[in-house]
């Protein structure tokens, strides 16, 4: 456990998350992807603070923000599938392509 | 910080975890079964994150999640078609780009982890980590905690107003309707309206709850 | 170190899961029947759970195989971690991690992912509306047990068991904060669905998420609620009843005796208290019983800042 296996198991996570984000037809699972990403990125920022921050409290405040800003995007990506799916019945990113007009 | 034996073992261990369970969220049949598959994968990072001594952090983590991806499981199986997962279910778009681009991020990203030089400057002999996370979040650091927690009480009001049925020009989801059985089909699940009841309805729509 | 780090706390845990779920099995026998007779209120748990463990395990048409398998032992497993939190006295502890406190939270919110699991998996329509309704119960429940907890914390000023135990050296929680205590003993009905507050298997649906279970897989699953039932009361002996602290007796003696007058609490009320229908249930924890968990947790700031 150093800080390059750690950082390179957080950007293992980032590239599964990404991939899941740009591939995933519905939001639901797009909105996974986006989680797995925020996972890794939650990781990196613990290593850096235990190995090269000198255990400066700020690095972990980070990793506290990151998680109210998952609890934000799933509460606002949830409001907003619900409204969607009120509004046109789409519960894929496909079906809202009238959305550009 | 000079981990032993068994915390490099529980490290390789977990984040084998952690790859392969969110690798599984992806490539699984079931909604459910991916949302908890995502658990399993955050679970495994506090558990990391509690080895690192982050403690608050890593069991934060837990609980954080636990009720996040069982709220997701229930939204999967609101929306989703095929819970159970008895049916095999692929809904991808673009795979390919998406394979390259994950496998790019992952390239660049741990390329700068393996070539970067990070300053080596580990935690203290002497460190409480719940401490003086304490004393940053309500210290030095309140300003920013405090706008954490308005952004989630706008979060909360912003949600509701969403995805509440009453807005200031009438029920939010007027017209809409079931989806079909299949594709382009009659609503579903919704039983005709006679043509009394219509009629009724038209003249003091407000006494009937729907 | 191997041995007092990870097969002492170990052996304790399950120790307490065996003999407590024992003990849980035979105190409902007996307030149930209301009498000793013949020895059978002994006897009865272990016939019962020998015929389970002879009987078939069977299982449904397609169910999630994974979950259906592991859903009993992961509940137990909750169970057991529970108990090894609980400090016997300032130095016998299983695992005394500084955040010790919010782990027992977050297992209270991963108790809820397994019990939905278990309703979930067996593919099965009763069983699958016992798991939701124990997910709309469990949440609310969730943010209870938490701000219960956070006041149980304050005067402390720590989110160890063992340091919430030696603030209560001059006066128990239960005292200082008098709403604490019957909040978090709902919470613990509610967390191992016990009595009233048993609407995830309730007889309605037939047993609920354990509908489709027979044989040992549902012996695991009953040891698996008592084990939860005794680790949840010796959590609140330790939150507000001072846990190892007490005369004459050693610390472990004084956490028993207060975990066994808990946990005979909890199943008196469980056999005392009406059941409601789960959507006034639902309407009970969030309206009356959040606000009122708020109250305690102001009260209890207000007391920890008037005694500091």
């Amino acid at each position: 456990m150093t800080l390059t296996t750690l950082l390179v198991l957080a950007a293992a996570l980032i590239g599964i998350g990404f991939y899941g984000a740009l591939s995933q037809q519905s939001f639901v699972m797009l909105m996974m992807g986006l989680e797995l990403m925020l996972n890794g990125a939650m990781l990196a920022a613990v290593a850096f603070w235990a190995y090269s921050g000198a255990g400066a409290p700020e690095g972990q405040l980070l990793t506290i923000v990151i998680m109210a800003v998952m609890a934000i995007e799933m509460a606002l990506g949830f409001a907003l599938v619900v409204a969607v799916f009120r509004a046109k019945q789409a519960d894929t990113t496909e079906a809202l392509s009238e959305l550009k007009q | 910080m000079t981990p032993s034996l068994a915390t490099h073992i529980a490290f390789v261990v977990l984040a084998a975890l952690a790859v392969l369970s969110g690798w599984r969220v992806f490539c699984t049949d079931s909604m459910v079964r991916a949302s908890f598959f995502l658990l399993l994968s955050f679970i495994a990072v506090g558990g990391i994150m509690i080895l690192l001594t982050a403690e608050y952090l890593g069991v934060a983590m837990f609980f954080m999640m636990a009720v996040e991806m069982m709220v997701m499981a229930l939204f999967m199986v609101m929306f989703m078609m095929n819970p159970a997962g008895l049916n095999p279910m692929k809904m991808v778009h673009q795979e390919r780009v998406a394979i390259v681009a994950g496998v790019a991020v992952f390239g660049v990203l741990s390329a700068v982890a393996v070539l970067g030089d990070f300053p080596d400057m580990p935690l203290p002999a002497e460190h409480a980590p719940v401490i003086s996370l304490g004393r940053e979040l309500l210290g030095d650091s309140m300003l920013v905690f405090e706008t954490a927690g308005v952004v989630l009480l706008t979060t909360m009001v912003g949600v509701v107003v969403l995805s509440s049925r009453r807005g200031r020009y009438g029920r939010a989801d007027e017209g809409s309707v079931p989806p079909g059985l299949e594709p382009g089909g009659e609503p579903a699940g919704r039983p005709k309206e006679s043509e009394e009841e219509k009629g009724e309805e038209g003249g003091h729509a407000h006494q009937h709850h729907h | 170190m191997i041995l007092d780090q990870l097969i002492l706390p170990w052996l304790l845990a399950w120790l307490m899961a065996g003999l407590g779920a024992y003990l849980v099995a035979v105190l409902d026998r007996w307030m149930a029947t209301g009498s000793t007779q013949a020895g059978s209120v002994w006897l009865a748990p272990l016939a019962s759970a020998a015929w389970l463990l002879t009987q078939q395990a069977t299982t449904t048409e397609a169910p999630d195989a994974g979950a259906w398998r592991l859903a009993p032992a992961l509940y137990l497993a909750l169970a057991a971690t529970g108990l090894a939190l609980v400090p016997w006295s300032p130095t016998l502890v299983g695992v005394d991690l500084a955040t010790s406190l919010v782990l027992w939270g977050s297992l209270e919110a991963l108790a809820t992912v397994v019990i939905f699991l278990h309703g979930w998996s067996a593919n099965s329509h009763l069983a699958l509306i016992g798991a939701y309704r124990y997910v709309a119960l469990g949440i609310s429940y969730l943010l209870v047990s938490m701000f219960v907890l956070i006041g149980v914390a304050l005067p402390a000023e720590s989110l160890r068991w063992t340091e919430v135990v030696a603030a209560q050296e001059s006066l128990w929680h239960v005292v200082s904060q008098p709403l604490g205590l019957p909040l978090f003993l709902v919470v613990g009905l509610g967390l191992t669905f016990w009595g009233p507050l048993d609407l995830a298997d309730s007889t309605d649906l037939s047993t609920g998420t354990a509908v489709e279970r027979s044989g040992p897989p549902r012996l695991v699953w009953a040891l698996a609620r008592a084990a939860m039932l005794v680790a949840f009361s010796a959590i609140a002996a330790t939150a507000f009843l001072g846990g190892w602290m007490g005369p004459w007796l050693p610390g472990p003696a004084w956490l028993l005796l207060k975990s066994l007058a808990v946990l005979v609490v909890l199943l008196w009320l469980g056999r005392r208290l009406p059941r409601l229908a789960p959507e006034r249930c639902l309407t009970l924890m969030w309206v009356v019983l959040l606000p009122l968990s708020f109250v305690d947790l102001i009260w209890a700031g207000a007391v920890a800042l008037w005694m500091a």
